[in-house]
């Protein structure tokens, strides 16, 4: 053992990680991760232990955190309901892949012309866009709303779709990356007389797998989750989106005489997190990575 | 009879070309619109009157309008609390998954943290709602065994502000952890063998190592989370609807009505330019420190 006594410090590094004994600080942050972990975890646990819950045992207290009565088709009951709940699920996917698939085609293309081609203006242009980083939605969203109006979209997903694609962020996460690529790349194919196009479709983009899944998953959570053009420009039933539906129609969501009762408004919201989760599932990493990149990037 | 084009200047009509769509989006939905809320706000202007420039009038009106001092203060009352919390919680807990632990648990806990990123605000608010309920929700409930008498989250005037602080934090204090962490590993352990080897001892280590090392990082937390707090809205309207009164209306969410609830655009335009004034000013001092700051790399 050392001589000196160890400090209870909160502090380490891993290099402690090869000192054999655990201190009391290590138990201690584990005790604390742990409670920190039940309380983070709880809301969930209680949507999804609620979601199977008989109907009449929503308000039951203390909660089943462990049901024993399970309800399957609590699930079924939101697709029974007024509000046209299979719907609002479609329109979330359709918007949500319109605008992921949009943006990673328009933000490599951006982002490569930005980053390898030569062209007059070409700094002051990327900076006018970058620009655009500070200009939150809720201030243009007023004359962005006439123009909808003036073009017949408000109340189509068109008005969600067309101001979700434009993305500065994006063109500067694929403009970084192009940047880094070897110039040697790209000379080879100038010499093989490839277009620009092609040296953007068959060189550029097949290397750009990293970059394209950071602004998927960034885009995807960020559109399926999206509040506040939904709000602004849908209002019919059939035409929202799930988070605008679950938030303002959960009252009417569930079959006739049990609409809006927890479990079955809680057996919605779980449904509209399974794209989310599955996302998460799949690509754990990247999507952790991602986030923390768009931290460490901004 | 096309003049045939020299390589440069081909190369440069496929730049042109290339960032053509995006820009044109740009130009449309965010160039065009900031220039005109800038002209709106100078108008009387609803959907209904013909509109008509009143010069400053609006901006006059802003002085006067005491909803507006009320929905500034709960922004600011919000963002205070909000950033303070989620910035030093997420740090804490960075800082105790980056301790010795075993890289299966560390990676189970980060997922737990990290996971309320990824469920939207409104759903959040719709779960929520029921935990707060005064006699049945479960928090209530539990507060209960520390003898804690029920609190009327949402339908009293002084809890209701921090019930949506509560949920904010359980939302988003994960993603300042994630961040944090990432901050944490990027410190070069050698730093941390020379410090010891010099007989630094803890507390020095983390105040002359740790903390120099992630202020980059924690600056940029708090600025971005301060510039998501000023913009705090979809939580807000599915919780408490900005109520009860106006206790936790935030000056998006009174945007957002006074455009789209009563159609007073060009009001409306003038309150959102207070928020643009901010937020420029918050994203400037923002690009002017990280430039500044010699900890990067």
């Amino acid at each position: 053992m050392s001589q000196q006594p160890v400090m209870p410090s909160s502090q380490k590094h891993t290099t402690r990680a090869r000192r054999k004994r655990f201190s009391w600080s290590d138990v201690l942050s584990f005790a604390l991760l742990t409670v920190a972990a039940i309380l983070v975890a709880m809301p969930l646990l209680w949507m999804f232990s609620t979601s199977l819950q008989p109907m009449s045992e929503g308000y039951r207290l203390p909660p089943k955190w462990l049901p024993t009565d399970f309800r399957i088709e609590n699930y079924a009951y939101p697709f029974q309901s007024n509000v046209p709940f299979g719907q609002l699920f479609v329109n979330n996917v359709k918007i949500t892949l319109s605008v992921t698939i949009g943006q990673l085609f328009l933000c490599s293309l951006a982002g490569f012309a930005f980053a390898r081609l030569r062209f007059p203006l070409r700094e002051p242009l990327f900076i006018l866009l970058l620009a655009s980083l500070m200009i939150p939605i809720q201030v243009t969203v007023i004359p962005i709303f006439f123009i909808m109006r003036k073009f017949g979209l408000i109340d189509t997903h068109w008005a969600i779709i067309l101001p979700s694609l434009v993305n500065a962020f994006g063109v500067f996460l694929m403009r970084q990356f192009f940047k880094a690529l070897p110039q040697d790349l790209f000379d080879a194919a100038t010499v093989d007389g490839a277009s620009y196009a092609r040296t953007f479709l068959q060189i550029a983009l097949p290397l750009a797998r990293a970059p394209l899944a950071t602004l998927t998953v960034l885009t995807f959570n960020a559109t399926w989750n999206s509040f506040f053009l939904p709000i602004i420009f849908l209002s019919s039933w059939d035409k929202m989106t799930l988070t605008q539906g679950i938030a303002f129609l959960s009252g009417a969501i569930g079959p006739a005489g049990a609409t809006g009762n927890p479990s079955i408004r809680m057996a919605a919201v779980t449904m509209a997190l399974i794209p989310v989760l599955l996302v998460f599932l799949l690509a754990q990493r990247w999507i952790i990575q991602a986030f923390a990149q768009t931290g460490i990037k901004g | 009879m096309f003049k045939r084009l020299s390589p440069k200047q081909s190369e440069a009509l496929a730049g042109y070309i290339f960032i053509l769509p995006m820009y044109i989006g740009f130009l449309i939905f965010v160039l065009w619109p900031i220039i005109e809320a800038g002209r709106i706000s100078l108008m009387d202007f609803d959907l209904l009157r013909r509109s008509e420039y009143t010069g400053l009038d609006n901006y006059t009106s802003l002085l006067q309008d005491v909803r507006l001092w009320t929905v500034y203060k709960n922004t600011i009352v919000f963002t205070f609390f909000a950033v303070t919390f989620n910035t030093s919680i997420g740090l804490v807990l960075a800082m105790m998954l980056n301790q010795r632990l075993p890289s299966l648990i560390r990676n189970f806990y980060r997922s737990i943290f990290f996971f309320p990123i990824l469920v939207a605000h409104a759903f959040v608010a719709v779960i929520w709602q029921f935990l707060y309920q005064q006699d049945t929700g479960i928090i209530n409930y539990y507060l209960g065994f520390l003898h804690v008498e029920p609190i009327p989250w949402l339908s009293n005037i002084q809890w209701a502000m921090a019930a949506v602080i509560i949920m904010d934090v359980w939302k988003n204090s994960g993603f300042a952890m994630l961040v944090f962490l990432a901050g944490l590993q990027n410190i070069p352990e050698h730093y941390y063998e020379a410090a010891r080897i010099d007989g630094a001892n803890e507390r020095n280590i983390f105040f002359r190592i740790t903390m120099p090392l992630l202020s980059p990082t924690i600056f940029f937390i708090l600025v971005i989370f301060t510039i998501g707090a000023f913009q705090v809205f979809d939580s807000i309207i599915v919780l408490t609807n900005g109520g009860p009164g106006d206790a936790t209306r935030s000056i998006v969410l009174y945007i957002y009505e006074v455009a789209f609830k009563i159609f007073n655009m060009g009001y409306a335009s003038a309150l959102a330019m207070t928020l643009f004034a901010i937020i420029l000013v918050l994203t400037v001092m923002q690009f002017i420190a990280s430039r500044r700051w010699v900890h990067y790399e």
